[in-house]
């Protein structure tokens, strides 16, 4: 078969436009599906205007505010809520501080499968308890072990019995919830986890106010 | 010098398109990651970075697919060249700013502890593509490429962009 240039140029402009206008075709819709989409169901105690994050003590006025920002595979952020898990509960039941939790999902799959699962937990009370336990069962990111099924029986040793729960875990109730959070976090340039802010201020990384229990309790007390 | 330079061509396609593509398709999966990886370089507003960290993933898919097939070199050899040099720009930027960031080349990013940062392997990596890149654009006829072959006349031309 003898090539013909013009024929040549045919099929080369043909490619292009595929390729180009594949791409192009995947590009918009995965833009538009990062706005936050304010038609998206929310959990309990979550407000939009702290960023879509799940909400302890927001009445109170005079006191600290700490907005935390994790992903739930994170394993820095475990190590994080290990030290310093107990203080903040401590300060949510005294009402000494208002705790704001932002569930981030940038990990991957089975991020997102635990942050919903968390939204259902709000939903029953029972954030702090369920949160806890995902932080001390993690597992290897994304290795298949946080599906729904044990997300939805996770519910039950955090004292969770509805039915509701696992039918919201298992439909994937608050999975636009879950990305107006992680749309809030990206716009509040939070570039790691856990990232903490303490009255609208990060603390210091650099002084470990994040790992040693000490200092974060200072730079809390600080505010 | 005339016979090898399509081969040369050809291999410099390949390993600037496999590159992309592997770059490209290494971010697509994690896309919040990839916007974290811009807002870390600290270099634009918050709002254009997120916007880049989507985008800048399906250019690099494009880009590279283009190159492979040998489809307009000429012009993905240009875009290739302008993103290499924006790529180093910006490393180099948040080096001499002692930022503490992973470059999020192929996929990851964001923050890292203190003195974990790595900007000279990034930074030598894209040099040698951006000189791949240059190279093609100002040789753009390579072997097994989708881009007509130039007629004998067209190729007199060419020797004189070199």
């Amino acid at each position: 078969m003898a090539k013909q240039p013009g024929k040549d140029n045919f099929t080369r402009n043909l490619v292009i436009a595929v390729v180009v206008g594949v791409l192009l075709i995947m590009l918009v819709p995965t833009l538009l599906s990062r706005q936050t989409d304010s038609s998206a169901s929310i959990p309990a105690n979550v407000s939009a205007d702290r960023g879509y994050g799940v909400v302890f003590n927001g009445e109170l006025t005079g006191v600290p505010v700490i907005d935390i920002y994790e992903d739930f595979q994170c394993p820095v952020c475990a190590q994080f809520e290990q030290l310093n898990g107990a203080y903040i509960e401590s300060l949510i039941a005294e009402k000494k501080a208002t705790v704001v939790y932002h569930t981030l999902s940038f990990l991957g799959p089975e991020s997102v499968n635990a942050a919903n699962a968390a939204a259902c937990s709000a939903d029953e009370g029972k954030f702090l308890e369920y949160h806890r336990l995902l932080m001390m069962n993690q597992k290897q990111e994304n290795s298949g072990a946080w599906d729904n099924g044990f997300l939805a029986t996770l519910g039950q040793t955090a004292g969770i019995t509805s039915q509701k729960f696992s039918s919201c875990v298992n439909k994937g109730d608050y999975l636009g919830w879950v990305s107006n959070v992680a749309a809030a976090g990206a716009k509040a340039n939070v570039n790691s986890t856990p990232t903490v802010f303490v009255n609208g201020k990060e603390i210091d990384r650099n002084a470990s106010e994040y790992f040693d229990a000490a200092k974060f309790k200072a730079a809390v007390e600080r505010g | 010098m005339k016979t090898i330079q399509p081969w040369l061509g050809l291999v410099a396609r390949l390993v600037l398109g496999g590159t992309l593509i592997a770059a490209g398709y290494l971010k697509f999966d994690e896309l919040d990651k990839s916007q974290m990886a811009v807002r870390a370089y600290e270099m634009l507003p918050i709002s254009l970075a997120n916007f880049l960290g989507i985008v800048v993933p399906f250019f690099e898919l494009a880009v590279g697919i283009l190159l492979v097939i040998g489809a307009a070199v000429r012009i993905t050899g240009a875009l290739s060249a302008l993103l290499m040099i924006g790529f180093m720009i910006a490393i180099s930027q948040a080096w001499a700013r002692g930022l503490s960031i992973d470059c999020g080349c192929f996929g990851g990013g964001g923050q890292v502890p203190e003195g974990e940062a790595n900007y000279l392997t990034p930074l030598l990596r894209d040099t040698g593509l951006a000189l791949l890149a240059i190279y093609l654009t100002l040789f753009p006829h390579t072997k097994f490429g989708l881009d007509k072959t130039p007629a004998p006349a067209t190729q007199l031309g060419e020797s004189n962009n070199g």
